[in-house]
């Protein structure tokens, strides 16, 4: 019986307490990396590490903000919704549902992010 | 000029200028998008919508109003629709090339 490998990392990242944190955290609003370490009290490195394991499996969604200063940040949002473990004859199954923007870029709040995202999608 | 013609006049001199600005608005972001993704698809759209808005249109409304004014001669006024329409053809062309790019 071989399963999808990708079933036993999506669990494992599933498995770690902090990025479930990070998880909760950005789905109730977007978080930039310093607000995730202060919020789920963990240190900048630990919450980097997590956000690239999240982003990797489609789980993070990242935004590019840009300050008056022109030093950009990013803020993440989470992109998943639900995951659905299905054990039927013999083999597991994941089915993993992500929030879905109505149209490509709503999320953006930046015109010219949102104006990228809705035109190389058309 | 009766005073209606006048003002026909200027509502077409206000409506090109408005389609340039707001032409020019939708090429900045895009250009702002290719800015800040570096991406070649947003770089062709924005080239192409200047072009067929901003570039055109500002070539054909300072060439009339040279034309009209005597500075520049009636013969060139073939030539002048003939590079507006250029600069028109290579932005739709550039649009319809970003449409089909990736990345």
């Amino acid at each position: 019986m071989s399963e999808d490998p990708a079933l036993g990392k999506l669990l494992d990242v599933l498995s770690d307490e902090y990025a479930r944190d990070i998880l909760a955290a950005t789905s109730i609003k977007p978080m930039s990396a310093q607000q995730l370490a202060d919020e789920c009290e963990m240190s900048p490195p630990t919450v980097y590490r997590r956000v690239d394991r999240l982003q990797a499996f489609g789980l993070l969604e990242e935004q590019t903000k840009i300050r008056t200063d022109n030093n950009h940040y990013s803020v993440y949002t989470a992109t998943l919704s639900e995951v659905c473990l299905e054990l039927d004859t013999g083999s597991f199954e994941a089915v993993v549902t992500r929030t879905d923007e109505s149209f490509p870029g709503e999320r953006e709040s930046d015109t010219a992010d949102r104006f990228k995202k809705m035109w190389e999608d058309l | 000029m009766a005073p209606m013609a006048a003002v026909v006049d200027w509502i077409i001199i206000a409506l090109a200028i408005g389609s340039t600005l707001v032409g020019g608005y939708v090429g900045y972001q895009a250009y702002r998008g290719y800015r800040r993704h570096d991406s070649r698809t947003m770089q062709a759209l924005s080239i192409g919508l200047f072009f067929l808005t901003a570039v055109a249109f500002s070539i054909a409304f300072v060439g009339s109003l040279l034309l009209r004014e005597g500075y520049l001669a009636l013969q060139y006024q073939q030539l002048l629709t003939l590079i507006t329409r250029l600069f028109q053809f290579l932005g739709v062309l550039l649009i319809a090339y970003s449409l089909h790019s990736r990345g």
